[in-house]
């Protein structure tokens, strides 16, 4: 009795601890926070509410209810490229208050950001841009668009080979890898300017340039030693530093949210198999997966997980490591092909090979982003 | 005489082993100073793959196995023909890598230049210069059978000779 006494007394701390942290856990989890949206007025109203719609949808943190059904509640007015954009809760007080100026839908985009921010705590990916790889034109180029494929754009028009697209996080430069010289180089487009220089033009192939998350670096697969192997390139002063030696192929280097660290694929040990390296150099360490044929890593934003590529079924599937306990799960379904993390770290957008699918990892949602423009291959994501 | 024949013998035994674990590690992907092969030589640009000044089919395709890029016995014979052609010229060849459809793009094109370096390694091996190969990879690019199947598969893993007119 005494015994049973005391340990109430011990857990009440705990039970009180709990109770108050709960809904906060609810939130994020994002189990639905209830959110209605009611139109916006003005006079570009029906173009921001159209946006705003299918970005606080695709989010996904939020269960979108009518209004009068409890929740947060979304309004806002827009004239002449001013937006005021308003948030009250249910008590009705105001959470989110603010004036976005620019278009109808880069301010519906940066509102979407603000709402997911202020309501969950998270990155939200709706301003973010994405790039891939299009046959549209009869020969493989390079197009960007917004996340949500809207505003595609033809970006390259090299009538070559042009592949491998990759953003900077902040979305202001794109590498590719391009056949001009009959070589397989890798080129930098500043896409403000347009500007473009071909960076990497070792002999042999330059391919998989990846960013490093302060945008200052690449890594890459580079073979001009007799061998596919990584390397990380500085693009102010363009030092190569390489990384890898093995007898094997490298490819599809990815860089840690923190930069510290690289993962990769390399089939050194016969099957291509995921690898982490420091980005500075040191040993390579095998990435236990428990798949036998592992491809295209790409660590999330968050830094908590690793997507890829598996073979296996008939097919490839996306498969999701979680860095903080090891295990691996398969995601989706069907055919899917390189896997890249949008900014929230909860959604990943791929290729089945004729368009691009974002997924929703929590839920196993799908939406087609980009189709109808021949095959539709490697996607990238900025942050 | 017979005592230092016997020493010779012993420290290079010891030698041969002492390369063999030394290499074994390196093999293994640890960090060092390994070079996998002969660096390649500078470029010598204008002279694309798919254009007019490369000379492509006179000699057949090296193949492989899948997610392989280790040149079989069988391909020696190829490897041997565009070893004797180019140590008699001046002329240079671009040795092309390509891999069959299945796999991701990128990974593709790893294994396609892996495979051009097999086969590179292969004609510097029967004494061609390194300085006359150049290698590229085009992955999955651009297939000889653009079918789907195994018959077809066989047939675009493979490394293309391109002798530079």
């Amino acid at each position: 009795m005494k015994t049973a006494a005391l340990v109430g007394i011990l857990l009440l701390p705990f039970l009180s601890l709990v109770a108050e942290e709960t809904p906060t856990i609810t939130i994020r989890k994002g189990e639905g926070v209830n959110l209605s949206l009611q139109s916006i007025g003005g006079a570009d109203g029906a173009a921001v509410s159209k946006v705003l719609k299918n970005d606080l949808e695709l989010a996904a943190w939020f269960s979108m209810v009518d209004a009068g059904k409890g929740g947060y509640v979304v309004s806002g007015n827009t004239t002449g490229g001013v937006l005021e954009g308003k948030v009250v809760d249910r008590g009705g007080s105001t959470v989110l208050s603010k004036t976005y100026r620019g278009s109808a839908r880069d301010n519906a985009h940066h509102f979407t950001n603000d709402i997911v921010e202020t309501l969950t705590g998270n990155k939200g990916m709706a301003t973010s841009k994405i790039a891939f790889v299009s046959t549209h034109s009869g020969k493989k180029e390079i197009y960007m668009a917004d996340y949500d494929g809207a505003n595609v754009n033809q970006l390259t028009r090299d009538g070559v080979i042009s592949v491998s697209p990759a953003l900077s996080p902040d979305a202001r430069k794109l590498a590719y890898t391009g056949y001009q010289s009959g070589y397989a180089d890798i080129y930098l487009i500043e896409l403000g300017s347009g500007a473009r220089n071909r960076i990497v033009k070792f002999p042999g192939t330059n391919s998989g340039a990846s960013f490093s998350p302060d945008g200052g670096r690449i890594a890459a697969m580079v073979s001009k030693d007799g061998n596919p192997e990584l390397y990380v390139i500085s693009l102010g002063i363009m030092g190569a530093h390489r990384l890898t030696h093995s007898r094997g192929a490298e490819s599809s280097p990815s860089w840690s949210p923190d930069g510290k660290e690289i993962v990769y694929c390399s089939d050194d040990a016969g099957s291509p198999q995921l690898y982490r390296i420091p980005s500075g150099g040191g040993n390579p360490s095998r990435v236990q997966t428990g798949h036998n044929y592992c491809t295209e890593p790409d660590w999330s934003p968050d830094g908590k997980r690793i997507a890829f590529n598996v073979r296996g079924g008939g097919g490839f599937s996306i498969a999701i490591l979680d860095t903080q306990n090891g295990s691996t799960r398969v995601v989706g379904s069907g055919n899917a092909e390189n896997p890249t993390w949008g900014p929230d770290s909860r959604h990943i957008l791929y290729s089945n090979g004729s368009g691009l699918i974002l997924l929703d990892v929590p839920t196993g949602h799908t939406t087609n982003i980009v189709s109808g423009l021949g095959k539709v291959t490697e996607p990238t994501w900025s942050r | 005489m017979k005592n230092l024949l016997t020493l010779l013998c012993v420290v290079s035994l010891a030698f041969t082993v002492s390369c063999a674990n030394k290499k074994k590690n390196q093999y293994a992907g640890v960090d060092g100073d390994y070079v996998n092969g002969t660096p390649l030589a500078d470029r010598t640009e204008g002279s694309s793959f798919f254009s007019d000044h490369v000379a492509k089919g006179e000699y057949a395709p090296v193949y492989f196995g899948f997610d392989s890029f280790t040149v079989s016995e069988n391909e020696m014979g190829t490897i041997d023909k565009v070893a004797s052609a180019l140590k008699g010229t001046s002329k240079t060849i671009i040795v092309a890598g390509f891999t069959d459809e299945r796999g991701t793009e990128e990974y593709n094109r790893s294994l396609g230049e892996r495979r051009a370096e097999a086969v590179r390694q292969a004609l510097i091996g029967k004494g061609v210069s390194a300085g006359k190969i150049q290698t590229v990879s085009f992955g999955k690019e651009m297939p000889a059978d653009s079918g789907s199947g195994d018959a077809a598969w066989a047939k675009n893993r493979r490394v293309e000779f391109g002798v530079v007119k």
